[in-house]
């Protein structure tokens, strides 16, 4: 058999069909034409779908067959229902939810607006929007004078006590949850251990440790030298923190009004003016909302672990 | 799929249990018939019939429209009678049920003694014995295809969809079928027949 009638042979099958293209049947014809053995493959395959056609006897069953097939059938859908019990179950359940819901409505129609304030359905939207409008024009005032956190866990911090631009406070109970301070011993035995940030080069240590009211208010300062530095590291989990202090001797009236710390990431301004805790948080508040790409991350870092006569704000560059 | 039977298949849906006899009465000879070449037994392809039925009354809602309501249950039944076989193979011992004549053949050779013209008849009888024959003695795989192809008159696209396969394996399986047939009834070719 040559490499041509292995070609044919795959294609005669759908040749006989009629189902190969016109170029395929093409092709087959001429090629059988020339070909006595494909001529004869071609032929036999007819053959036997001509035989097939007629002779085959295919089965047929009686009609009292079929009758007694459908009752066998209907009979056993009905017995081999398979969640008859589930479905009167299932349907019950709906019934009841159906009537409680019923119920639920008629009592609360009894409470609702509409029987004691006349409210027509085509300005309800107005209604509705005036109602919107209200509501956030006084919140930021109602927020401002009635705010959320009433202090409940507030500290008064002595302001002669702590130097405001060099302290830290850090909640001493609650330290362990916190990015600042996190690595830091708190506990008794702290007082044999200096808590060291490591920044790279320098090393930073905490010093002058004061306990107000549960708070550690802290310094860093150079290991080389007892100069208090002008930037105090924090660690956070993730990220290395700055905070730019004052130098030792400056004043308020010397600070600009945006010291912001440039680093390769972070920056922190400075929110001055600060007298109170909640007036720091409302700054607090106001900065975040006023800069974008603001790192949320950071701003986790709670109010009370900066002292309330300077705050700072963090700003992801 | 015309209006009547998609309304059908509609309240079938909805659990319109009722539904179900008009379908079964426009389908039930398909179904019996495919039923009985696959299993060649009309017992075994009783148990397929009421399988294929049921499974249709509880899987209705699994029918997508993009295919026939006809394509859908040619999958289920084929589907129905190829595990039934499988089955059956597999708890009788195959060499019983090779060596016995299947029932289908044996009816077929029974309404061939019972042909009015004794001897015109006969031949003709013969030879369905023997087409019926062959075709029962193909693999199940090639019967299936042949069955779809040569007596549903099925195409390739409809049985490869059915057989969850390719066309190629479909027209594979045919040409290999085929042969077969044309090498078992290569004796019956004769020019009185053919």
């Amino acid at each position: 058999m040559r490499s041509k009638c292995h070609k044919i042979e795959r294609l005669v099958s759908d040749y006989i069909d009629g189902t190969l293209s016109e170029r395929q049947a093409a092709d087959v014809t001429s090629h059988i034409h020339s070909c006595g053995f494909c001529k004869r493959e071609v032929a036999d395959l007819k053959k036997t779908k001509h035989l097939l056609k007629n002779f085959y006897t295919e089965p047929e069953a009686s009609d009292t067959y079929y009758a007694q097939f459908a009752t066998q059938l209907q009979q056993r859908i009905e017995e081999s229902a398979p969640t008859a019990t589930y479905q009167r179950i299932a349907a019950a359940v709906t019934r009841f939810g159906w009537q409680l819901r019923t119920q639920v409505y008629r009592y609360t129609d009894c409470f609702r607006l509409s029987r004691f304030i006349s409210i027509r359905q085509q300005v309800l939207p107005y209604y509705v929007l005036a109602l919107t409008m209200l509501m956030l024009i006084a919140t930021p005032f109602l927020l401002t004078h009635f705010p959320l956190d009433n202090g409940s866990d507030s500290v008064r911090f002595p302001s002669t006590a702590i130097h405001p631009g060099v302290t830290l406070g850090v909640k001493q109970e609650n330290a362990a949850s916190h990015g600042i301070g996190t690595r830091r011993n708190l506990n008794s035995e702290r007082k044999t251990e200096i808590p060291s940030v490591d920044s790279g080069s320098d090393i930073w240590k905490f010093t002058n440790d004061r306990v107000v009211d549960g708070y550690i208010f802290t310094t860093l300062h150079k290991e080389s030298s007892d100069r208090v530095p002008n930037v105090a590291l924090d660690i956070d989990s993730e990220l290395l923190t700055y905070a730019e202090f004052p130098a030792q001797d400056a004043t308020w009236a010397q600070l600009t009004g945006r010291d912001v710390l440039t680093d390769r990431r972070y920056a922190l301004l400075l929110l001055r003016g600060i007298n109170t805790r909640q007036h720091a948080h409302q700054e607090y508040e106001r900065k975040r909302s006023e800069f974008r790409g603001f790192s949320h991350n950071l701003l986790d870092v709670p109010i009370e672990m900066m002292s309330v006569e300077v705050g700072y704000d963090l700003i992801e560059l | 799929m015309d209006r009547t039977e998609a309304l059908l298949i509609a309240d079938l849906c909805e659990g319109d249990e009722t539904a179900l006899a008009p379908l079964i009465e426009r389908y039930k000879r398909m179904v019996y018939r495919l039923a009985v070449q696959i299993t060649k037994n009309s017992a075994d392809a009783d148990d397929v019939m009421q399988e294929t039925f049921i499974k249709v009354y509880r899987s209705i809602h699994t029918f997508r429209k993009d295919a026939t309501f006809e394509t859908w249950l040619y999958r289920i039944a084929v589907n129905e009678a190829l595990n039934f076989v499988k089955r059956r193979d597999r708890r009788k011992e195959s060499t019983l049920e090779t060596a016995a004549e299947s029932e289908y053949e044996s009816t077929v050779r029974h309404s061939a003694q019972v042909a009015n013209d004794p001897h015109a008849q006969a031949e003709k009888s013969e030879l369905r014995q023997h087409v019926t024959a062959a075709v029962n003695s193909l693999p199940l795989k090639h019967r299936t295809v042949v069955i779809l192809h040569e007596f549903e008159g099925l195409t390739h696209a409809e049985i490869a969809s059915i057989l969850n396969c390719s066309e190629g394996t479909v027209r594979s399986r045919l040409h290999y079928a085929r042969k077969k047939l044309r090498t078992l009834l290569k004796p019956y070719m004769d020019a009185r027949t053919v």
